[in-house]
């Protein structure tokens, strides 16, 4: 598992704060707005095409994990309505995102939830292994590539450190939402 | 959540039953959550208080669990029980299953 916080919780108020009332506030900047909602639209995009994408199989993962036949019957069920519930969560994150008003414990676990699907995607696109936290491996490969693979290498940079801000972006969230338990 | 039925003898018919089977289906499934890469610490241990009520302590010795040893065992309970705590693990992005206790 990650632990991003030590590397990006240096603001002493964070993105995602906890109200006096119980509801929550995400103060974000326009940009990173617009950024999180077009990749949560992506997200909902890839979804409804299909969810057979090697790339989305964390999101709907084996039940019975020693029973192929009670697994296909547990899927045969269940595989639409966890479907159903992500597409909802998504469209409440989209919501919150594209408003600046006070958001309610159920949005903000529609918020956390699809950006944890984001990450588990990206993260499964970006091979992350367990060894992959700390590594300084990422820059030296940028720095020794050049011409195709210097772009390719950029990209991974790119997406890489966009799993990391979604990383910190969770690690606020979470900490909000557990200062209400 | 869906709930699973299962079929039923004919009045006058006799049924075979597997002993070997009776007696697994007495014992309790269990639901594992198993360690990945991708799922952070603090997330993982969130989701264990607000879906099991687990108090802080509880829900992070489980988390260091799947952590350290790679999985561990976050309820138990009948097979419909079971199959709702690993639907709602799933809803969070969690790596669960489930399967019969083995003790």
């Amino acid at each position: 598992m990650g632990d991003y916080g030590a590397r990006f919780a240096v603001k002493k108020n964070g993105p995602v704060v906890r109200l006096k009332n119980g509801n929550f506030k995400i103060d974000l900047a326009d940009d990173h707005r617009r950024l999180l909602t077009q990749l949560i639209e992506q997200l909902r995009d890839s979804l409804t095409t299909t969810t057979d994408d090697a790339n989305l199989r964390r999101l709907f993962p084996t039940a019975y994990h020693n029973d192929a036949k009670k697994d296909a019957e547990y899927q045969r069920l269940m595989r639409d309505e966890l479907l159903e519930s992500r597409l909802a969560a998504i469209d409440i994150a989209i919501s919150v995102l594209t408003n600046d008003n006070e958001i309610t414990d159920e949005q903000i676990d529609s918020f956390s939830r699809s950006i944890n699907s984001l990450r588990l995607v990206l993260g499964t696109t970006l091979d992350i292994a367990e060894s992959d936290y700390g590594s300084q491996s990422d820059a030296q490969q940028s720095e020794n590539s050049d011409g195709d693979e210097a772009s390719e290498a950029d990209e991974y940079l790119i997406q890489k450190e966009l799993y990391e801000y979604l990383g910190w972006l969770l690690e606020w969230t979470v900490s909000a939402q557990s200062s209400g338990l | 959540m869906s709930e699973f039925t299962f079929a039923s003898s004919q009045p006058g018919q006799v049924q075979e039953v597997d002993l070997a089977d009776e007696t697994k289906s007495d014992r309790p499934w269990i639901v594992i959550v198993w360690n990945d890469p991708i799922n952070l610490m603090s997330y993982v241990t969130f989701v264990f208080q607000k879906l099991f009520g687990y108090s802080l302590e509880k829900a992070t010795e489980l988390m260091l669990d799947v952590h350290h040893k790679g999985r561990a065992v976050v309820s138990s309970g009948s097979r419909e029980r079971a199959e709702f705590d690993v639907y709602r693990l799933h809803e969070h992005g969690l790596w669960a299953t489930m399967e019969h206790d083995s003790l």
